[in-house]
């Protein structure tokens, strides 16, 4: 049986009684880029956010069914889900880099408090190692212990990547990343994707068609809490079979 | 004439009407801080440092200002940790019982007489220590800095826009990691804000020293069990004296008081500057 990165079995979801996720069987391979794509509200960072149990922050969310990262349940009886998120990276839709730590700090701030990095040196060695794996080293190994307000959008966004990357996960969910940067700072953050797919599995979530297209795999549209269609991304693009999806591709849909 | 006047004529009047009333309004303090300036400066020029540092009948006020830094520094002491814990409460917890009635209780204690503090401390711990003393002093005030300290606390914690919450959770940090190593230094400007207004607030607190702290000018503390004075509550006995000469004493000593208020404002008012959101 194949393992994949990331799989749901019948998930749904609740914000009260309201059910926003009604029952998704979704598999995600390794190093893949995945994208779910779909209008605002359909449940997109909803479903991303069970992924790694950050859900969980809101109280009003109730789970069902399972998430399975690597084959193993997180949300088994006696799963900590600070060990998932450590495994399970997360980039958010507003570059949120802590704006009262320089770019220094915000990489180490996770490794520091998780007390994962022994000396002075090995955490330049990682800080080092998560800016250029996240394309950023270059533009700011000058100003390292500049805080992030003096950074452009698209650097920031790189920034938290980097911040994601230290603590070395294996998976990275993306909400939107792109969705407040200019045109050069989506160009480049897509770009890096490309490069980061090597090592790690993607699931990027976007509202834009287009940057599906141009950037992942495989792709699946979701509409008002449901997977409509799966599959890779050539397919969907060229020849949806479910209306919905042509609908939503084309720009019809309502 | 055209409408366009009229709004443009209308607007005018309107800024006219704010600036004046604005002015109005902080007309009072620039009232007091000339008054007490025209009125205290003489006197201190007079007798010089002896002021700060000679006991009341050689003409200076040293053991009551050492009094309000010790009840300053003690209220601070009891007072900071508790109310740093009971906003960080509150601001986590904002929906079960206890989080829901420490904010009404909160509410309540930042508009309480502050004169029920005193009597109350002088019930709990002057009588039953049969002596008035610093400590007891610092209890009242204590109480009367919590409230703030924890709304400010509260409410700058409540300002963090969420998405920094999700950051931290993000890097797999546990609760207290996250509260106390991000989102508190985070929200430190509105935290120091609230320490701030809370200790102008003790430094010049008249009522709950009346019957707690019992006064001492003629010699300095010697002991927080000890009864000690208090700059505010030393301008209060001697306003009441009939002598010039204490009245002078006074203007002295609320020049002095605005002084130590002024200097625990504005430093870390300058510093605040530093982090922005």
């Amino acid at each position: 049986m194949k393992e994949y990165a990331i799989e749901t079995k019948d998930l749904k979801i609740y914000y009260g009684k309201k059910e926003v996720i009604k029952g998704i069987n979704l598999r995600i391979p390794k190093n893949t880029i995945f994208a779910i794509m779909g209008p605002s509200g359909c449940g997109k960072s909803t479903l991303l956010r069970s992924f790694n149990r950050l859900l969980e922050l809101n109280k009003d969310a109730k789970i069902e069914g399972e998430v399975l990262i690597f084959g193993k349940n997180i949300y088994g009886e006696d799963v900590d889900p600070i060990s998932i998120r450590r495994e399970v990276g997360m980039v958010f839709q507003y570059p949120n880099p802590f704006p009262h730590l320089t770019v220094y700090d915000n990489i180490a701030i996770g490794l520091k408090l998780n007390n994962l990095v022994k000396s002075k040196e090995e955490m330049d060695k990682r800080v080092r190692w998560a800016l250029e794996k996240a394309s950023l080293w270059d533009e700011v190994k000058d100003r390292l212990y500049e805080y992030p307000a003096s950074l452009s959008g698209g650097q920031k966004q790189r920034l938290v990547i980097a911040r994601a990357l230290a603590l070395k996960p294996k998976i990275l969910l993306m909400d939107e990343p792109t969705a407040n940067i200019d045109p050069v700072g989506t160009k480049n953050i897509e770009k890096l994707l490309f490069e980061l797919k090597k090592d790690y599995t993607i699931v990027l979530v976007t509202h834009e068609p287009a940057q599906a297209a141009r950037t992942s795999d495989f792709v699946g549209f979701l509409y008002l809490g449901k997977l409509i269609e799966v599959g890779p991304t050539k397919y969907i693009f060229e020849k949806p079979k479910n209306e919905l999806t042509e609908k939503y591709l084309t720009g019809s849909l309502v | 004439m055209s409408g366009y006047k009229i709004r443009k004529g209308k607007d005018i009047v309107f800024i006219i009407g704010i600036t004046i009333l604005t002015f109005l309004g902080i007309l009072p303090l620039f009232h007091i801080i000339t008054t007490v300036f025209i009125n205290g400066v003489p006197i201190i020029v007079k007798k010089g440092i002896s002021f700060l540092t000679n006991t009341l009948s050689n003409g200076g006020i040293g053991p009551a200002i050492t009094g309000t830094f010790i009840l300053i520094f003690l209220s601070s002491l009891i007072g900071l940790p508790i109310a740093l814990l009971v906003g960080i409460y509150a601001y986590e917890y904002p929906e079960s019982k206890i989080g829901r009635a420490t904010k009404t209780l909160l509410q309540i204690m930042l508009e309480f007489p502050t004169i029920l503090v005193g009597v109350f401390v002088m019930s709990m711990i002057a009588i039953p220590m049969g002596t008035y003393s610093a400590i007891a002093g610092a209890f009242a005030l204590a109480i009367i800095l919590m409230p703030y300290v924890a709304v400010y606390t509260q409410e700058a914690m409540r300002e963090i826009p969420f998405t920094y919450r999700e950051a931290s959770f993000g890097l797999g940090l546990s609760r207290v990691k996250v509260i106390f190593q991000i989102l508190v230094p985070l929200s430190k400007r509105g935290i120091l804000t609230g320490v701030l207004i809370g200790l102008a607030k003790v430094a010049g607190e008249t009522a709950p020293l009346l019957f707690t702290v019992g006064g001492l000018y003629e010699s300095y503390p010697a002991s927080i069990m000890k009864p000690v004075g208090a700059i505010p509550l030393l301008i209060y006995t001697l306003v009441q004296s009939p002598s010039k000469t204490d009245h002078m004493m006074a203007w002295g000593a609320s020049l002095i008081l605005l002084l130590i208020f002024l200097l625990i404002f504005i430093p870390i008012r300058l510093k605040l500057k530093e982090v922005r959101l």
